[in-house]
């Protein structure tokens, strides 16, 4: 691969200008600010009858009860225990979710929290959060620590009662499913899936 | 200025909560188009940005209750939107032809110099073949105007971190736009 000079980079990084590269680097570096001319930022605008289709799922949705979670458990269409581990990358080749039911010895619906421990084998990640319905799906709020064996990063979390849609997200970017657990359809009927967890 | 026309996220989001669903519609008018760009570059067309933030509402809709600060309503949105984009390039990678769309762009190649036009194309095409992550810190910074530090606060990661896949995305896109002669 043709690589672009460390100083090219940090002048399309906007932290240099032409005029700071080196002679032999200015040629190199027009060609990489042609490169930038290039992006479009010409504004997208959708056309109006996304609101309207918006709001016609959003009715539907206030005009029917949302299904109780045992409902979406045991509906076939609603939740496919399938794993999918070649979706993750090679680096993400085993991972796991601990669920830990500290002092409630029957796995009953119960409106009282669950610890919940989430392990993840990713030896080569820099960071690893956890993200999904009982966070705002917010990479930010509940990062895994790395543990005492290696490449394994863990997180507790106290949950409340019920089902939890949620993936794991490594180096701030890449959002994998966990293959030690069920996925479920996310409900829009196209595929996209998420990790779940019934407490 | 109507008392509705100024609510607040906060305030719509709360409305919405305790029952008044129509004033969801608030809402998507108010950021429908905000992301649409982000959405179009990350996809590569604006028939699956519309997609892409149509069912992300629908999408926040259903989870509005786990809002947990609605007057951030909108960096949420934005999280649910791009979970939503990660998901539709993972999938639709193995079966869009980018090829065919690359061929469309040398058949109109004129002569001599690129026409913008013909530049922004190649570029979007090389944007697709970049990761999900590399092409979105590259969107975030080029197209919508952010800096490092800004994408960082949004995405929950670093700025180097940032800088070292935007990097890497510059040497892929170089390699991918050089004069085949």
């Amino acid at each position: 691969m043709i690589e672009f000079h460390p100083l090219v980079k940090q002048l399309l990084d906007g932290e240099l200008t032409l005029a700071d590269l080196p002679p032999e680097l200015r040629r190199q570096g027009e060609a990489a600010l042609r490169l930038l001319a290039a992006v479009d930022r010409e504004p997208v605008t959708l056309p109006p009858a996304v609101d309207a289709r918006v709001m016609a799922a959003v009715r539907r949705r206030a005009a029917a009860p949302p299904p109780s979670f045992w409902r979406r458990l045991v509906e076939p269409r609603e939740v496919r225990f399938r794993l999918r581990p070649w979706t993750l990358a090679p680096v993400l080749a085993a991972a796991a979710v601990l669920v830990l039911l500290l002092g409630r010895p029957a796995p009953q619906p119960s409106a009282t929290p669950t610890t919940v421990r989430f392990v993840l084998f990713a030896p080569q990640a820099q960071q690893v959060a956890v993200a999904g319905t009982f966070n705002q799906w917010d990479p930010a709020v509940a990062p895994l620590v790395r543990t005492g064996a290696a490449g394994v990063w863990a997180v507790t979390l106290t949950l409340p009662a019920g089902q939890h849609q949620y993936a794991f997200i490594v180096d701030g970017a890449r959002w994998v499913l966990d293959p030690a657990a069920p996925a479920v359809d996310d409900g829009f009927g196209s595929g996209r899936r998420n990790s779940v967890l019934a407490l | 200025m109507s008392g509705r026309e100024a609510a607040t996220d906060g305030a719509v989001v709360r409305a919405v909560l305790a029952g008044d669903t129509e004033r969801y519609a608030e809402l998507v008018t108010r950021y429908r188009d905000r992301y649409a760009r982000y959405a179009a570059r990350m996809l590569g067309s604006a028939d699956a940005a519309e997609d892409a933030v149509q069912d992300a509402f629908v999408r926040a809709y259903d989870q509005l209750a786990q809002c947990r600060d609605p007057d951030k309503f909108v960096g949420w949105f934005f999280l649910i939107l791009r979970n939503r984009c990660f998901a539709e390039r993972r999938r639709s990678r193995d079966v869009v032809p980018l090829e065919a769309a690359g061929s469309i762009v040398a058949a109109e190649r004129p002569d001599g110099t690129m026409e913008t036009a013909e530049r922004r194309r190649a570029l979007q095409l090389a944007l697709l073949e970049l990761t999900p992550e590399q092409r979105e810190v590259f969107v975030l910074k080029h197209v919508e105007g952010l800096s490092y530090g800004e994408i960082a606060e949004r995405l929950g990661t670093s700025v180097p971190s940032l800088k070292m896949r935007m990097h890497r995305a510059y040497d892929r896109l170089r390699e991918q736009l050089r004069d085949p002669a």
